[in-house]
Order: structure tokens, then C-alpha cells, then sequence
């Protein structure tokens, strides 16, 4: 079943969007820091959202192959459309020094515990189907 | 519902009576189950044409355009598609491409780390379900176990 559609599509980016912006604004009110590229910072808020959209819509099409080649290869095109973009904002304005290190952090983490969701999902999904099994 | 077992010696062949009223919601759990397991299937094997309960059959499979259906000792050719045999019989679901198996005949499942789910049938045999028809594999499930339990 498709998840993420053309109809759905603007929906997930807001509400991505909404999400990650939020977790910004309550982590920068609770530890007191002040963002001086914040317009900048909104703008790779959206360009994220749309990727991790985008990445997350593949899966669909993706199905038919083993996951974890398709986990790497969906976070390595992820990672390096984020480097690549990084690398264009440093073109036009300034960028903090530690920019790569933050955006690979801000990357992985949400990646890697979606898979880790996914997996206990998965074999949750089995030890469920196999009691239904034995009852059949 | 009820049933009555009585044994009637010197009989040709078994036969199931089945007195009603009307048919309620119990009595059609079990006509639906009995009409699985009353269904024949025609094919060929080694050039000979054989009949196999639908019942008896583990799975079915695709190889070079010809369709298999695997029984505990028989690998019997047919001529139904594999859409059909979904939509005719009850407890047959796709697990790949090239491949339909009966839910009646699993053991048990396993994942991998690939998460594709190894799927153990009752005569030992191993097949690959794949992670794009999960969804429709535990549809059924709960569908026959809601049956089940209706």
C-alpha cells in the first residue's frame, strides 16, 4: 500500500515541517540559545522535511529489495543531499563551523531510530501472526 | 450448531448432511471452511491427470510460465493464473511474485534482518515472503482468524 501519495504529499511535508520546527523552537526556549541564521535555519527546516518526505515515499518502490541495502542507500542519498545543500548555503551566507557535524547528527538520530522502530515493529508484527498461527 | 457423528458400515463414500432452518452465522464459518476443503483441483503429473483436494495443497508457484501446486509428495501442474486461485480459495495469499500459499499449511514465521519474512510450512519446506506483501499476508490472517472466532 502506498503511504505517501500525491494527494497526501504537502500534508506530510507540513506537517513534518510543523514538528521539526516545533522541536527547534522548545529546544532553543529551554536551553537559551540564540539562533542569529534563524530565516536561514527555517529554510532547511522545509528543505529537510521535503527530503525525509521524498526518501520516505521511495520505500514504497523499494519493497521488492533487501532492507538493509535500501536503509544505507535511502540515508547516504539523504546525508549527501544535506552535505550538498550545506555546501550550496555556505556559497551565500554563513554557516557555523560545526554545520556538517550538526546536520549529520540531526540526520542520523531520527533515521536511525526510525529503523529501530521499523525492526521492533516488524518482528512484533510476527510473534502476533505466529500466536494467530496456532490458533488457526 | 450441532453435530452428529454416526458410523454406517459397508459405506461407499463419507457424505456430510447438514439440516437447517435458515443458515446463521455459524453454520456459513463452517460451509466456508467445507467448501475450501471439498474443492478439487485438476492438473498433470508425470503426464498423468490427477485431482488434488485444494486442501492438501501448500502452495503454489510460478516457474517458466507454468504454475505448480506443491502437495506433501506431488509437484502437480495447473492451468488456473495465480490471481484465480487467490480469489477462488480461501486461504491462499501471495507471498512474492511467483508464489501463493496456503495459510492452513504454515507452521510458523521468522524475520531476517533484511526483513523479509522466512515462512516454515508443516511438511518442512521454506519459503521467502516479501516485505511488499506483508500487509496483504496478515490481512488474511486476521480475516481467517476472525472467521475462526465468529
Amino acid at each position: 500500500m502506498r503511504l505517501i501519495n500525491k494527494k497526501n504529499f504537502i500534508s506530510i511535508v507540513c506537517i513534518s515541517f510543523t514538528l521539526i520546527v516545533l522541536v527547534k523552537l522548545i529546544w532553543e526556549k529551554s536551553t537559551g540559545f540564540f539562533d542569529a541564521n534563524y530565516t536561514e535555519n527555517i529554510f532547511v527546516c522545509l528543505g529537510i522535511s521535503v527530503l525525509i518526505t521524498v526518501v520516505l515515499a521511495l520505500h514504497y518502490y523499494l519493497q521488492q529489495y533487501p532492507f538493509i541495502p535500501v536503509f544505507i542507500g535511502q540515508y547516504l542519498f539523504t546525508v549527501g543531499l544535506i552535505s550538498l545543500g550545506i555546501w550550496v548555503l555556505k556559497r551565500f551566507s554563513d554557516v557555523a563551523e560545526t554545520a556538517y557535524r550538526d546536520m549529520f547528527i540531526s540526520v542520523s538520530i531520527p533515521f536511525f531510530a526510525c529503523a529501530l522502530v521499523y525492526y521492533v515493529i516488524f518482528f512484533k508484527q510476527i510473534k502476533k501472526a505466529n500466536k494467530m498461527l496456532d490458533n488457526l | 450448531m450441532k453435530l452428529v457423528k454416526t458410523r454406517e458400515e459397508n459405506l461407499k463414500e463419507n457424505y456430510l448432511e447438514l439440516h437447517y432452518d435458515r443458515i446463521d452465522d455459524e453454520t456459513n464459518t463452517v460451509l466456508e471452511r467445507l467448501r475450501d476443503t471439498l474443492k478439487y483441483i485438476e492438473g498433470t503429473f508425470e503426464d498423468r491427470k490427477v485431482t488434488v483436494a485444494v486442501s492438501d495443497i501448500y502452495y503454489f508457484e510460478t516457474v517458466d510460465r507454468k504454475i505448480f501446486a506443491y502437495t506433501k509428495d506431488m509437484c502437480v501442474e495447473v492451468r488456473e493464473a495465480l490471481r484465480d486461485l487467490i480469489d477462488e480459495y480461501s486461504g491462499f495469499v501471495r507471498i512474492s511474485k511467483s508464489s501463493v500459499v496456503n495459510v492452513y499449511k504454515v507452521k510458523k514465521l521468522q524475520g531476517d534482518l533484511n526483513m523479509r519474512v522466512i515462512i516454515y510450512l508443516k511438511n518442512d519446506e521454506k519459503l521467502i515472503m516479501n516485505r511488499s506483501y506483508k500487509k496483504e499476508f496478515y490481512d488474511t490472517l486476521n480475516r481467517l482468524q476472525k472467521g475462526k472466532n465468529s
